[in-house]
């Protein structure tokens, strides 16, 4: 997927949010293209604004996180499939994105493009818009099989034709967490919990997941003790965890599990992480290691000189 | 077997039979040879209703901790994890129920339990369950009303 330089969508069984920060994680990025689909209703969005429909969301921009790094001017359009079991709902959500992104083409036909070429794959076509003043355009779209197909011809993705398998079930699942830089704060909270050395930091100390088979498969602790709710784990059962956007509102029915003995977030983060530690066949550390701190009460005290010291030393730059 | 303790759901009678032993986490307890075999209470069934899915995320023969994680159940009404009731060791689970979870609501005392557990901890008697349960009531209430105004 890494050689599919124009704008993308990508529908997959997971969460958007899961969706795209897997992508970023594997070096696969862009802004987050916003779908009409998967989405948790949003009395603000203008039906009929088409033009608005393909643009980063501000709440992303505006947000705490610290952001995603390099990131390239283009479009990343994450899907959920497990929403609608209708082919044709993602053919028509494809083709209403593809007509949105393919509109600033159409003004620019004058100079010679052409916004259809259908017997184009529009690899040379996106070239072209990008020279021109980074003009989005979407060249194809990415299946979660990897393919490329082109948008002039949606019926190629039709619902009858099998699904090319490239990851077989000789492939070993993998489980990692993912960070949601739209999110992240930098606070460290997930490298100071986890024991099993996942995260690291890069040269400009921003955290990241680095050692991501060093994890442990079904523990989600971290995710539990991040307070930014930034750390996704794609498959991961419990919605939260596994990216989705909103509140509870996914499902009605009555969650009883505070009834049946459920631990607090961190009680349950506690725990896995022992659970997983004795399964290394180390110690189990309980409450003593690495439970968060910094975000409570943390500007509740006065300044004092070891704050002053502390800057000053920041300030040195060494 | 001497009449089991009732306490009362609104106008639903939660029988607590006293021929066996509780877990606050509305679980009953009864020694089955060496090992303790465990199920949900009455209450535990009555807020459930009709279980239709039932799944363990642990191998049998397991050690656990207080409060891990050990499986998923869902019913018409309800969802829920479901957690160890005490440190200890899963051995069995009922493998009548993997093919029909709706045992657990036809004979929950009986053919309906869940796994066979070992564990040092302090169980309730039924009586101290009935305290569990009174002084729960309120809360209980609260969650399920606060869940269906959402």
């Amino acid at each position: 997927m890494k050689s599919l330089k124009g704008d993308l969508v990508v529908l997959g069984w997971l969460y958007p949010r899961a969706i795209r920060w897997v992508l970023d994680r594997n070096g696969v990025k862009g802004k987050a293209g916003e779908s009409r689909l998967n989405k948790i209703e949003d009395e603000n969005q203008d039906e009929d604004d088409e033009q608005q429909s393909g643009i980063e969301k501000d709440s992303e921009s505006v947000s705490q996180g610290i952001g995603a790094l390099d990131v390239p001017n283009r479009l990343i359009f994450a899907i959920d499939l497990r929403d609608d079991p209708d082919p044709q709902t993602y053919v028509k959500e494809i083709e209403r994105i593809s007509n949105v992104m393919t509109v600033p083409l159409v003004q620019l036909s004058g100079i010679g493009f052409q916004s259809s070429s259908p017997s184009q794959n529009g690899q040379s076509e996106t070239n072209g818009a990008t020279n021109l003043n980074g003009t989005p355009h979407l060249n194809g779209f990415a299946h979660t099989n990897g393919s490329a197909i082109n948008h002039e011809s949606p019926s190629a993705v039709a619902p009858a034709s099998e699904p090319k398998v490239i990851a077989g079930d000789g492939i070993r699942r993998r489980w990692y967490p993912v960070i949601d830089y739209s999110r992240c704060t930098n606070c460290m909270e997930c490298i100071d919990f986890c024991l099993f050395g996942v995260y690291g930091v890069d040269l400009l100390d921003r955290i990241l997941v680095e050692q991501e088979d060093n994890c442990k498969k079904g523990c989600p602790a971290c995710s539990r003790v991040c307070p930014a709710n930034a750390i996704v784990f794609p498959e991961h059962k419990t919605p939260g965890i596994a990216g989705a956007e909103g509140g509870p509102a996914e499902d009605f029915k009555i969650d009883l599990s505070k009834l049946f003995g459920a631990p607090s977030a961190l009680e349950m983060a506690v725990l896995e992480r022992d659970v997983e530690l004795v399964a290394d066949g180390r110690d189990a550390v309980g409450a003593t290691v690495g439970i968060p701190k910094r975000q409570a009460g943390a500007s509740t005290k006065p300044r004092d000189a070891l704050d002053d010291l502390m800057d000053g030393l920041d300030a040195l730059d060494v | 077997m001497p009449d089991p303790l009732v306490f009362m759901m609104g106008k639903f009678e939660a029988r607590i039979p006293t021929d066996r032993q509780y877990f606050e986490s509305h679980l009953w307890a009864q020694m089955n040879g060496d090992l303790l075999r465990v199920g949900f209470t009455s209450y535990a069934v009555r807020l459930l209703q009709d279980v239709y899915f039932l799944d363990w995320q642990i191998d049998p023969d397991s050690n656990v901790r207080h409060k891990q994680a050990i499986g998923e159940i869902e019913s018409s009404k309800a969802t829920s994890t479901l957690y160890a009731p005490a440190d200890g060791r899963v051995v069995r689970f009922n493998e009548a129920l993997l093919n029909d979870p709706s045992l657990i609501n036809a004979d929950n005392h009986e053919r309906g339990w869940l796994y066979e557990f070992e564990t040092s901890s302090t169980l309730l008697q039924p009586d101290e369950y009935i305290k569990v349960l009174d002084a729960g009531w309120e809360r209980t209430q609260q969650v399920l009303k606060n869940q269906f105004n959402e």
